[in-house]
Parts: structure tokens; sequence; C-alpha cells
């Protein structure tokens, strides 16, 4: 699978033009600042199924790296990465941003001419390091909260140091 | 303004007033927007459906962190009385009220009566006019 996140905006046409500038450009910051260059190979963990794709993006100016806090370079970058792979993957597209306090931080759907069913999709990153641990606890973390609004509930965790996303349904958790 | 559009600028809003609350920047008038545009999708989608639930307990959750307890407490009631509103929803909106108060009696323990007589003195002014004249 390729992803480009130059392209993030169109396949969410409802994500902000500046917010998707902002996320994409700190993604490549997360990426270039681990000694990585576009296009890179990253491993897929689809719902625990392992693959290898290629992640590319447009280079972003490191002399830029003073003007960003550390931790939103990690977590926004990682949002860019997820929701690229969420589209790539399943076709997802954004409704919304949700506030904290909601089951995620995303509301997305997936809509085909028969149903529309709607995920909470929960995201977080990792700058250096594996991101086994993160994963278990942000699915634990979802699969505590009971939420009627949506039908799914799914977390992304991006890792920067060994690229690697993984995408996993918090059924996985209850199973 | 379309839904699509109000989506749009409410996770505009609401990225902003976050980034504003990690540097621990006054984040207060970032909130009242992010409810206002919450307020806005409320009315566009009825409490029936998820993502008119979701714009309902923004618009309160946003509202008190921008420090508006009269308004909080405004739309509660509102949407409390909207005849499609489900229990669950009902239950979760008087629940952020209640966490706020909980909260804020937390974090001024030894103030905590004060802060109370004092919303509910806003709360009698505001409803009541100028020496209660419009009660």
């Amino acid at each position: 699978m390729e992803i480009d996140l130059a392209d993030l905006r169109k396949m969410h046409p409802r994500l902000p033009e500046d917010l998707a500038l902002v996320m994409t450009g700190r993604a490549a910051l997360s990426l270039q600042k681990n000694g990585h260059g576009s296009p890179v190979a990253i491993r897929l963990d689809l719902e625990q199924a392992a693959s290898e794709g290629k992640l590319a993006w447009p280079t972003s100016d490191p002399v830029q790296m003073d003007q960003h806090d550390n931790k939103r370079l990690t977590e926004d970058g990682a949002e860019a990465v997820t929701l690229a792979l969420a589209h790539r993957a399943y076709g997802w597209r954004i409704v919304r941003r949700m506030q904290q306090g909601e089951s995620a931080d995303w509301l997305l759907e997936e809509a085909n001419e028969e149903v529309c069913s709607r995920i909470a999709l929960e995201v977080s990153g990792v700058a250096r390091g594996s991101i086994a641990s993160r994963l278990a606890e942000k699915l634990e973390q979802v699969s505590r909260v009971e939420d009627e609004d949506v039908d799914q509930q799914w977390v992304g965790v991006v890792g920067f140091e060994e690229p690697v996303a993984a995408l996993q349904s918090s059924k996985a958790v209850q199973t | 303004m379309s839904t699509d559009l109000l989506n749009t600028l409410v996770t505009s809003a609401i990225w902003r007033a976050e980034q504003l609350d990690e540097q621990s920047i006054s984040s207060a008038l970032a909130w009242a927007e992010v409810s206002s545009l919450e307020e806005k999708l409320a009315k566009a989608i009825p409490g029936s459906q998820p993502e008119g639930r979701i714009a309902r307990r923004g618009a309160v959750r946003a509202a008190l962190k921008a420090g508006d307890i009269e308004r909080a407490r405004a739309l509660v009631e509102r949407y409390v009385a909207e005849k499609d509103a489900t229990r669950a929803l009902k239950t979760a909106l008087r629940q952020l009220l209640d966490d706020d108060a909980r909260s804020l009696a937390e974090r001024f323990r030894h103030a905590a009566n004060a802060v109370q007589d004092a919303r509910e003195l806003a709360r009698w002014l505001q409803e009541g006019g100028a020496f209660g004249l419009a009660a």
C-alpha cells in the first residue's frame, strides 16, 4: 500500500486545509527528525495483519522545527499518518474532530450506497521506540468507553523511529 | 450554513482551543467559539441522530471550558426539554454539569461554598434582572 500525505485533504474533504497542512508538516518533521526521507518503507499493522507499505510526504524545512512543540510534532504527525491510512485501507472519511471527554479524537464515516457506519478513532504517536505498549494502553482506554453514538471504536498508533502505523478495532480487546 | 461546513469549522475551532490549552494560554474565547459552532450543529441535526447528540454534548462541554456556567446550564435545560432527547443524552448532559461542579469544589476546597453561592447569585441576577425587577 502506498500512502502519500500530500493527498490528505483529497482523502478527507471535511478536514480544514490549514489543519491538513500543519498535520502533514508535523508528520514530515517527525519522520525527518528520525533520519527518514520521503518515501520511506513503513510497517502497516491492520487488525494485527502486518504488511509493508510506502509512505511519502511533502518535505518540510527543518529550520521550522523550532515553531513546533515536540509533543504536538508527534501527536499531530501521527494523526496525519493514521487518517491517511484509515482512508487508504478502509475508505473512511473524517466527519469531525471530537472534544476531549468524547470517546475518541475523530469521528469518521464509512459510507456506501446502503449503510453509513460511524467510527470513533483515537490516535497517538510515539517519537522513539516501540508502539506496542502505547497501542495496548489506548485499546484498553477505548474499550472501557461505551459510546452509543458510534458503530465502531478504533485506535491508531504511529511510530516514527522505525516507521510503523497500526490500526486496530477495540473489538480486538473485547474478544 | 451546511453541516459539512459547520463540521469543518468546529474541527478547526476545537483544534485551536486544544493547542492553546496545551501551551497554557488563555483559551476561554476559543472554547466559546467551539460552543457556538456546536450549538449551530445541534440546531441543524436533531438529537435523535448520533451527530446531533455529539454536538449537544459538545456545546455544553465547550461552554464549561469557556467558564460560562450560565450558558452551559441554559443549553442543558434546552436540550433536556427536547422531545427526541434520549435518556442517555439527558444523563450525559446533567453529568457534565455535575462533573464541573465537583471539579470546582475539588480545586477550591476551602471556598467551594462561596463559589457555589456566587454562581447562584449570578444566576439569580441574570434571571431576575437588576433589583429582581424582571423576576
